[in-house]
């Protein structure tokens, strides 16, 4: 079975189009950014999160009149669990009052539905501080390592290329996290570290499709006048749909699975991945390939390329 | 010929090592099930324990499953720095203090190494840090070396006092690893009374011997502070007693109580009007929180207690003090004849203690002489019991406080002189808080200050979800990849998916081999995984598809295949391990474990995608078993 058996489509040609599209994304994630932020989780901002789970099915203010009552202060909402809510609040470093407190006022003021703290999570604001900064090493250094290791194996056109990719990849994310911030009663997503570890995977995997590309056009390449760049970058990239796609479409599948399985605590990490996925496998076509065309169109140079098979 | 033969054994041996090492996983399943199988206890009591080494022996060699999916306790604790640098500091004074609360300041909010954070403030300051650190002819960077070194050894001998704690606390498989210059990692899984974890790990266990003064100093002393606060009355507004909390027991009243007159009517009078309202304008600040009792004694109450304890550590307070004093209050309330409330006694101790923990050799949790009141032998060495005897035997008739972390356990008068190094910490509730006692003494006290800075629980249930999860995410995302390389290309996808199968294999040895654990989302990496590791399938079956439309033969296509994708998929490989290692190095606890699972599931990808696909073509078409529409 083929999904793509002989395309032809005309991507350089289009590739106006493709970048508007993606300034169109980027900046309405940048304007979401600015005026509303980000939606941080206590692994960025600090705090004390709580989450009960009870016995029978009970209404969310129910618990919150419970807990209003015995004085605790946070907010109270519906976890992604059955039955289970989140409550969150400032931290407090010794959860060891918190859980004693919760128990009373919940066995007190709801009786006959029995209750479960089933996880606390309590970071400190230096811890934030400490993850937010990890987090941003990672992300540069892993860029930094990308960029030289692509541009060891092809040429620095083609790596800053697929850099530049891998940020519009990651800022399409961050902005559609913006956007889609707390909308959604499922899943609130939330930067925390788990977000991280989806942007690092995001741009593992921008960089792979992107490369596979380039492994094509390099292929293909050699010795070529550049008037003839345009045909070999559409037809390299035409020869690499299917398996652009068939490769995509298997993460997806798995992505797709941890989103509707694994619970709450994953399925932020899976929608960013999912997405991530989607706008990598579009960058890598509409992106990363046309901007080292755009690029060589106009310095006028002959790409010089390591790399590849020497039989070929 | 000779390649292959090697290949053919490399897979074997791979995929023969990757079953071995999970058999005692399998192992310790089905003795769980086993157990779980028996209808009584005994029964399953009687078969652990005639099964004990081998269950065991699997236990141990088993996949772990991390903190999330067994329930237990994750806690960041960090040594206090500046508090030790203020140790070793001498002779300090004012400003000494003022900069190191800047630092405190700076050292919460950032990652800087705190020594660091300390010298800038004393250079911007122009003072050489040797008016404060070790020699006058030492330069600064001396010194830094000096005390980076110190903090080094505080932090290993934190780790360690920390682990004994635990240790005798009794927790299976605890994991103690420090981080950084000021952090350490403890992870305890299947803890459940995780307050008194909590509890045995936060205390320093700086145990001290002081002196008491006399009781009319104490009096006078705090009649200095009342004037002092009434005079600079605002500074006392921001009481932390709620409004709302007027229905309990205010702090203890004495409107009609003069101080220094010991022998005021029966303790407390009637609750004082909200203490939160007057207390800035009252003529009497301090004695509107501090009582004084029938016996003379000045006391708080339990809301008041942190309060009045970080009023006498203010700076401006303590210049109020007698020289080489300090105000301290008991650790545990009493209630000196009243039935309705309870009372913590205020002492004015010396500030430079007799003697430290350090002489304790032993500690013993008993019960005291009537049978009913716990509390903790302990015995000296012998440095520690001649100094004890010759202290005891100079202050025959004075008080000697207790001092355990900066709160007074008991204050006993002496009797006689101890001549053999023995000593009791009584005024203890229960004979759990005995025996934690007795550990956090045994174990020797912390060089500083920690504080627990990031602390996550998970209850066995949640666990118990979570490994549910995430089993149904590996079988569904195996399912649908697999499912979907069979219809896309036939028989070729069988190739792929025994590749896949085996790509799991190895993840999970190499975790259970490595003694790593796995938890959510090291599954979640796997799942992953199962999505990527096909990728290199595709690019080699696309490649072959590409070679046979172009009309070659289906040898010939397949060896240019896996010849021409090679170059890609080792570029797209690397990539994603580049990534996956730097959220390795940069990410803490569970995302660790997600890059771990990655990485071990694209470099096997590399393997499994590449050599075990190829032999099985290669064999395929040895038996002319393939043809051109064998890849879909």
């Amino acid at each position: 079975m083929r999904i793509f058996s002989k395309t032809n489509f005309n991507f350089i040609g289009h590739r106006k189009i493709a970048y508007g599209i993606s300034i169109v994304l980027l900046l309405s994630g940048f304007i979401s950014f600015a005026i509303k932020g980000l939606n941080y989780g206590i692994d960025f901002r600090g705090g004390s999160e709580v989450v009960i789970r009870f016995e029978k099915d009970i209404d969310v203010s129910t618990v919150r009149g419970a807990l209003d009552g015995a004085g605790v202060s946070g907010s109270l909402k519906q976890y992604g669990m059955d039955r289970s809510f989140l409550l969150s609040m400032v931290f407090k470093g010794d959860t060891g009052e918190l859980k004693p407190l919760l128990d009373n006022a919940l066995t007190s003021r709801i009786p006959g539905n029995r209750h479960e703290i089933v996880r606390i999570d309590a970071v400190g604001p230096s811890i934030a501080a400490d993850l937010k900064w990890s987090a941003v090493k990672a992300l540069i250094a892993s860029l930094f390592a990308i960029l030289l290791y692509v541009g060891f194996r092809f040429e620095i056109k083609f790596a800053s290329a697929g850099v530049v990719a891998i940020f519009h990849d990651i800022l399409s994310v961050l902005g559609l996290f913006s956007i889609l911030g707390g909308l959604f009663e499922f899943m609130p997503l939330e930067m925390d570290q788990s977000i991280i570890a989806a942007f690092l995977t995001i741009a593992g995997y921008s960089i792979t499709d992107t490369v596979v590309v380039y492994d094509r056009i390099r292929e293909r390449i050699r010795g070529q006048k550049p008037s003839d760049y345009e045909r070999i970058f559409n037809e390299s990239m035409n020869q690499t749909l299917s398996r652009t796609v068939i490769t995509s479409g298997t993460v997806l599948l798995s992505v797709l699975v941890l989103f509707i399985f694994a619970g709450p605590a994953i399925r932020g990490f899976a929608f960013a991945v999912f997405m991530g996925i989607l706008v990598g496998t579009y960058s890598s076509i509409f992106v990363a390939a046309p901007l080292v065309f755009d690029w060589l169109r106009l310095s006028k140079s002959a790409v010089r390329l390591r790399g590849g098979q020497k039989n070929s | 010929m000779k390649n292959k033969r090697f290949n053919l054994f490399l897979i074997a041996v791979v995929t023969l090592v990757s079953i071995w090492s999970l058999i005692p996983t399998w192992q310790d399943y089905m003795y769980t099930k086993q157990l779980e199988s028996f209808g009584t206890s005994r029964d399953s009591l009687s078969y652990a324990m005639s099964h004990r080494d081998d269950i065991e022996n699997a236990r141990k060699k088993s996949l772990k499953l991390g903190l999330d999916l067994k329930g237990g306790m994750h806690l960041v604790m960090e040594v206090d720095q500046v508090d030790l640098f203020e140790q070793k500091a001498w002779n300090k004074d004012a400003k000494f203090f003022s900069i190191m609360d800047l630092v405190r300041k700076n050292a919460a909010a950032s990652d800087a190494r705190v020594i660091d954070l300390i010298a800038s403030e004393f250079r911007k300051e122009n003072i050489p840090l040797s008016r404060y650190f070790y020699d006058i002819r030492n330069s600064d960077k001396e010194i830094i070396d000096k005390l980076q070194k110190e903090s080094d050894d505080a932090l290993s001998r934190a780790k360690e006092i920390i682990r004994n704690r635990i240790d005798q606390y009794g927790v299976a498989e605890p994991v103690i690893t420090t981080q950084g210059s000021r952090k350490i990692i403890i992870e305890l899984p299947g803890v459940s009374d995780e307050n008194r974890v909590r509890n045995l790990l936060k205390g320093t266990a700086k145990l001290e011997f002081r002196l008491l003064r006399e009781p009319e100093v104490l009096l006078r002393t705090l009649d200095r502070i009342n004037t002092y606060l009434a005079q600079n009355g605002s500074t006392v507004t921001s009481l932390p007693v709620k409004a709302d909390t007027t229905a309990s027991p205010a702090p203890v009243s004495n409107a009609a109580a003069v101080p220094a007159v010991p022998a005021v009517p029966a303790a407390p009078a009637a609750p004082a009007a909200p203490a939160a309202n007057v207390a800035g304008q009252s003529s009497k600040p301090l004695y509107d929180l501090v009582g004084i009792n029938q016996y003379g004694v000045p006391v708080t109450t339990a809301q008041s207690r942190d309060f009045v304890s970080a009023l006498f550590h203010r700076a401006d307070i303590m210049a109020l003090l007698p020289p080489d004093t300090e105000l301290l209050i008991s650790a545990k309330p009493d209630d000196y004849g009243s039935k309705t409330q309870k009372f913590y006694t205020i002492y004015l101790v010396r500030k430079t203690p007799e003697l430290t923990g350090g002489v304790i050799t032993e500690a013993k949790a008993t019960f005291g002489s009537q049978g009913v009141q716990p509390e903790v032998l302990m015995s000296m060495n012998s440095e520690g019991t001649s100094k004890w005897a010759r202290i005891t035997g100079a202050n025959i008739g004075k008080r000697v406080a207790i001092v355990l972390d900066g709160a007074v356990y008991s204050a006993p008068v002496v009797q006689s002189k101890i001549p053999n190094g023995n000593s009791v910490i009584n005024g203890i509730e229960s004979l759990e808080e005995a025996k934690d006692l007795e550990i956090v003494l045994k174990a020797g006290a912390l060089p500083a200050p920690v504080r627990i800075t990031e602390e996550r629980t998970v209850g066995p249930s949640l666990g118990a979800d979570y490994i549910r999860a995430g089993m149904l995410s590996l079988l569904w995302a195996f399912v649908a990849v697999s499912g979907f390389m069979l219809f896309y290309y036939k028989k070729a996808g069988i190739a792929a998916d025994i590749a896949l199968v085996l790509n799991i294999l190895i993840v999970l040895s190499v975790l259970a081999g490595f003694n790593a654990s796995l938890s959510l989302p090291g599954i979640a990496g796997i799942v992953l995984t199962i999505g990527m590791a096909v990728d290199a399938n595709v690019l080699i079956y696309e490649r072959v598809r590409e070679e046979l439309a172009e009309g070659k033969s289906i040898a010939g296509a397949v060896s240019q295949g896996y010849d021409r994708a090679f170059s890609s998929i080792l570029d797209s490989h690397v990539t994603t391990l580049v990534a996956a290692f730097l959220l390795y190095t940069y990410g803490i606890g569970p995302i660790q474990g997600f890059a771990v699972t990655l990485m071990i599931g694209t470099s096997a990808s590399l393997f499994t995608a590449i050599v075990v696909t190829r032999e099985i073509f290669e064999g395929l078409l040895g038996k002319n078993q393939l043809n051109d529409k064998s890849f879909g």
